[in-house]
């Protein structure tokens, strides 16, 4: 195939709007997982499609160590007063160590090795279930 | 030389060529630099490039299938074949739309094959977890597809006006 394209050598008018497409995509998709109001935050842990922890992080009073059983990477889940991050990982990119903590609501933490998925969520307040239960 | 033969070398070379640099980008990750999961400059789409503007399509995809296949062997990791698969198919196929038209030049067809190729690792990763939480992570590469895409863009009209073009479409 030869194509006009393979002979510019200079941007044109139409590369531009492109770049203003791709722009426009992040832009639509940052505003889509903007950070959520909520002041009462709750981490579902996800191990491979199942629910395997839920920590409420707001009622936590001391830090909490969890190794995620049954993941294919030794993983331990660490979670203080308000944040969540993932302490250590076997994965091989590690980017779920990277990632650091997580406090927001609408924040997520992925190791995707391990198919793991970490989502804080968060509510203005508690819920009834949360104290009685 | 039989016309075949020399098609299935070339294709061959080209295989191991894309193969070579995304080793190499491998041992020197981007994500270094800047810690983003699935980041990466994207050198083994200069060969996809190169293929659609010089070979064919058809020529283009069988050196983009095999690369993958084989970067997972080298890699031993077959989750990463999914999301290489996925997002070089979708770049190949966008860029390959965009060689169509006119107006573009090798910088906004690679942009859009980055992006093509960041949203395509997206798709597979959420179809992987079953969940969209990864999606957060596509803005960020999308961001970073505009200039990973333009070094690629500025290497590809390079390699694509100064390689001599193979001689045996008169032979």
């Amino acid at each position: 195939m030869r194509s006009s394209a393979a002979e510019r050598t200079r941007p044109t008018f139409w590369d531009a709007l492109v770049v203003l497409a791709v722009l426009a995509a992040a832009g639509s998709l940052l505003f889509l997982f903007r950070p959520r109001s909520g002041n009462f935050l709750t981490a579902r842990i996800v191990l491979d499609h199942e629910l395997v922890a839920e920590i409420e992080l707001t009622a936590l009073t001391g830090p909490v160590t969890l190794e995620v059983p049954g993941a294919p990477y030794p993983i331990t889940v660490e979670a203080e007063p308000g944040r969540i991050r993932i302490a250590h990982s076997g994965c091989p990119n590690q980017d779920c160590v990277h990632t650091g903590w997580v406090s927001r609501s609408g924040g997520q933490i992925v190791c995707l090795p391990n198919r793991l998925v970490i989502s804080v969520s968060g509510s203005n307040a508690p819920e009834v279930d949360g104290i009685t239960g | 030389m039989n016309h075949s033969v020399r098609r299935l070398t070339r294709c061959a070379v080209l295989t191991a060529l894309a193969l070579a640099i995304s080793v190499c980008e491998g041992l020197v990750p981007l994500t270094v630099l800047i810690p983003l999961p699935g980041l990466r400059l994207g050198l083994a789409n200069l060969v996809t490039v190169y293929a659609l503007c010089i070979l064919s399509s058809r020529e283009a995809l069988a050196i983009l299938v095999s690369r993958c296949l084989l970067s997972a062997l080298v890699g031993g990791n077959l989750t990463a074949l999914a999301f290489s698969l996925t997002g070089g198919v979708f770049a190949l196929l966008t860029m390959w739309a965009l060689l169509h038209f006119r107006g573009f030049s090798l910088f906004g067809v690679c942009i859009a094959g980055a992006a093509a190729h960041n949203a395509g690792q997206i798709l597979a990763a959420i179809a992987v977890l079953g969940s969209p939480a990864i999606a957060v992570y596509l803005a960020p590469l999308l961001l970073a597809s505009v200039a990973t895409g333009a070094v690629t863009g500025a290497a590809s009209i390079l390699l694509v006006r100064r390689i001599p073009r193979p001689a045996d479409r008169k032979s």
